[in-house]
């Protein structure tokens, strides 16, 4: 994917959270977004995966320009996958379910087809023995494999994740890491939001540094990490990795 | 001395404080049983509690107890009487005793100044509606008389009087000097029917086989009729209603 | 001990403690002159449990559009909400019967009082489902939304497929019980002359000069209507925990 974003500015109120942030980068797989917190990654990554609208500025992913309005926005969500910190499967819902529902509701396959077309993921990431059991009953790593699968089910062009493994213990990160690195093996195009530096390094193709609301640095994963002259970039990466 | 004074002591302590006279009535039916601006019961059946109470020597405590709990308060002793303008009949009777009757009133009739009613032969025809108070002997008439008419049963008197203000019921059945003052008070919209067509006493309800007390109630009701207290009574609350009803030709006498 | 056994014995200790209280009052009891009437009783119980359901339906319904109200972002919209509820929880029922039929509905010439009688109660409990409601769609993580929003689905379909099965599951246990007190408001309604339970049990207390012999059948038949309702309510928590 081909990442171009300009001027993009977004406001909560009173609050400035991007500014003017810019970004060009490379036809790449992997996209990294890595800094402080409050910096303003989250709210960059909502605004690329289509959840928000920012004040000014505009997003383009292969040249193709981010659309402004609800219900544009929503054909593009159906087309790209998101997957937030926690709470993101229904707990109402099998695990099963839960993937189906997307296949189901909004891209239209048979309930058969849906079952079809997700029995082969399960196996593959080893999620099959939970399939019938409903969110409470699963584990915090397995419930995030779930949804990282539930985003992808849907063939979609990229999926979007935001600290994905923020909230889980050291065991369960390794698990749901392990499976991003097989996304990234099978060509799976991403953007991620991540404080696992160690990762960051091994799976980004790009790396971009957002503090202050602005793209402080951005560069490969190579450059930034070893090589980086942008002193608060050092500072960070210094404090954060061992 | 000593001796005569050790005898009235002994005498004093022996005799016990005199027990309080508990006496059940609505404070809602004016000028009978009501209260003053203050909050304080006042009308003509509180002077005659409390006439009643000097009379045996007793502190009065007065229970403001709604209408048709009186009867059951009587019966489980929360009561010792009631005088809340209750009328002696016989199905009463079988559950509590009567003191002598001591005013002689009836039913009387309040109707909607748009209803067709003219009088109690008017009131038991199909598609009728009437208006009761819970508890009291218009409701038992109603219930017992009226098979054609729906009753309709209001535990309150002013709700009972906006029925039929609002003509949403043809009449209400109540007795006859509160129909006589409801009708003043919404003379567009209503029409009183003053004559009884049911006359009716009133009497101190008591307890069955309290006979002392009934008794004395009754020996109290002879001394006070005949030291003119009723006629003070009708003077002091119902200067107005005695005339009209006088002039009427209506019987309200006690 | 099993649960259910333990139920049974307090139950029957209750009802041993009520049975002796009874038996203190000096009373003469009649029972044969309420069974007489048994069958006021019975039309009485029949119109509570009409106006009860039809209470019980509307004032869920109220109660959803005055919680979508509450959430509104519309000035207006949300206004209208909170001034409803606020009014209807901070006065009395009894006050919204009287006001509601002597003056309101007659105002507009509503005469029924059957109906006037079901609005107003649907209205009063309406207030009381729109708080609870709003409550149950509260706390709701946002990221619920969010994930539904991600997925692509409609508006329309987050709150069919997403928000409402949640909202459900966790209102329900108060739901059920402003559903219990709904059917005991309903005895209010005799103040206009509705002919409901209460009232008809009170009208034979009168017409048999007894007192507390209609309370133990009015009593029962309260419980025959509220009982079944929380247990239901029980069943499908039970039914809906998330935990299969």
């Amino acid at each position: 994917m081909k990442l171009e974003i300009t001027g993009l500015t977004q406001r909560f109120g009173a609050t400035t959270v991007l500014d003017q942030l810019v970004l060009a980068t490379g036809d790449i797989q992997a996209l990294v977004l890595v800094g402080p917190s409050g910096g303003g990654k989250s709210t960059l990554l909502r605004i690329l995966a289509g959840l928000d609208v920012p004040v000014a500025g505009s997003v383009a992913f292969d040249g193709t320009i981010l659309p402004r309005n609800e219900e544009a926005l929503r054909l593009y969500r159906r087309s790209v996958g998101t997957v937030f910190q926690a709470y993101n499967l229904f707990p109402h819902l099998s695990a099963l379910d839960n993937l189906l529902l997307p296949l189901v509701h909004v891209h239209g396959l048979s309930r058969q087809a849906a079952i079809d077309r997700v029995r082969e993921p399960l196996e593959r990431f080893h999620l099959s023995p939970h399939a019938h059991k409903r969110p409470a009953e699963l584990s915090g790593g397995q419930k995030q494999r779930i949804a990282i699968l539930r985003a992808l089910v849907v063939q979609p062009r990229r999926i979007f994740l935001d600290e994905p493994t923020s909230a889980l213990d050291p065991e369960m990160t390794a698990e749901v890491l392990e499976m991003i690195g097989e996304l990234k093996a099978l060509g799976t195009q991403f953007v991620l939001v991540t404080h696992e530096m160690g990762f960051a390094r091994r799976a980004a193709d790009d790396v971009a540094f957002i503090g202050e609301g602005r793209v402080l640095a951005h560069g490969t994963a190579g450059f930034m990490f070893d090589h980086c002259p942008e002193p608060r970039v050092r500072g960070f990466f210094d404090r954060i990795v061992a | 001395m000593l001796a005569v004074v050790a005898c009235l002591a002994l005498a004093a302590a022996a005799a016990p404080a005199a027990e309080p006279l508990r006496v059940g009535m609505e404070l809602s039916y004016p000028p009978f049983e009501m209260t003053d601006p203050q909050g304080r019961p006042t009308g003509v059946s509180v002077r005659l509690a409390e006439a009643l109470a000097k009379h045996l020597g007793r502190p009065l405590v007065i229970e403001n107890i709604s209408f048709d709990g009186l009867i059951p308060a009587l019966k489980t002793g929360r009561i010792d009487c009631i005088i809340s303008s209750l009328t002696a009949t016989p199905e009463r009777s079988k559950s509590i005793a009567f003191s002598e009757p001591y005013l002689r009133t009836g039913l009387a009739i309040l109707v909607g100044s748009r209803s067709p009613v003219q009088s109690a032969a008017d009131l038991d025809v199909k598609g009728r509606v009437i208006a009761v108070k819970k508890g009291t002997t218009g409701h038992h008439y109603a219930t017992t008389a009226l098979k054609q008419a729906r009753t309709l049963v209001l535990d309150k008197e002013n709700t009972a009087v906006l029925e039929v203000v609002q003509g949403k019921a043809d009449a209400f059945i109540y007795d006859s000097l509160s129909i006589y003052q409801n009708h003043k008070r919404h003379p567009d919209t209503t029409r009183a029917i003053l004559a009884p067509f049911r006359e009716e006493t009133w009497a101190v309800g008591l307890r069955q086989g309290d006979e002392t007390l009934r008794g004395q109630v009754n020996d109290f009701l002879k001394a006070f009729h005949a030291a003119g207290g009723f006629e003070r009574l009708g003077d002091e609350f119902l200067p107005e209603e005695k005339r009209a009803f006088r002039e009427r030709g209506i019987p309200f006498y006690f | 001990m099993s649960r259910r056994l333990a139920h049974v014995l307090v139950s029957a200790a209750f009802a041993a403690l009520v049975a002796l209280a009874f038996s203190r009052v000096h009373y003469a009891w009649n029972w044969s002159a309420v069974w007489e009437y048994r069958d006021k009783f019975i039309q009485g119980w029949l119109t509570t449990v009409a106006l009860s359901l039809a209470a019980l339906v509307a004032s869920t319904v109220i109660g959803a559009a005055a919680a979508v109200c509450l959430q509104s972002r519309h000035v207006i919209v949300e206004a209208i909400g909170r001034v409803y509820v606020e009014l209807i929880r901070g006065t009395p029922l009894l006050v919204q019967l009287l006001i509601g039929f002597y003056v309101i509905a007659n105002a507009i010439g509503l005469e029924n009082r059957f109906v006037v009688g079901v609005l107003v109660l649907s209205l009063f409990s309406g207030a009381y489902m729109a708080e609870i409601f709003r409550g149950g769609l509260a706390a709701i993580p946002q990221t619920q939304r969010d994930s539904a929003r991600a997925i692509g689905l409609t508006p329309w379909q987050s709150l069919r497929l997403v928000i409402l099965p949640q909202a459900v599951r966790l209102v329900l246990p108060a739901v059920a019980g402003q559903l219990v007190s709904l059917v005991k408001d309903s005895s209010l309604l005799s103040v206009i002359a509705i002919s409901e339970f209460t009232l008809n049990a009170q009208e034979v207390n009168a017409m048999t000069y007894s007192t507390l012999e209609s309370f133990l059948p009015l009593a029962a038949g309260y419980l025959v209507l509220t009982l079944p309702l929380s247990a239901l309510s029980r069943w499908l928590e039970g039914r809906f925990r998330y935990e299969a």
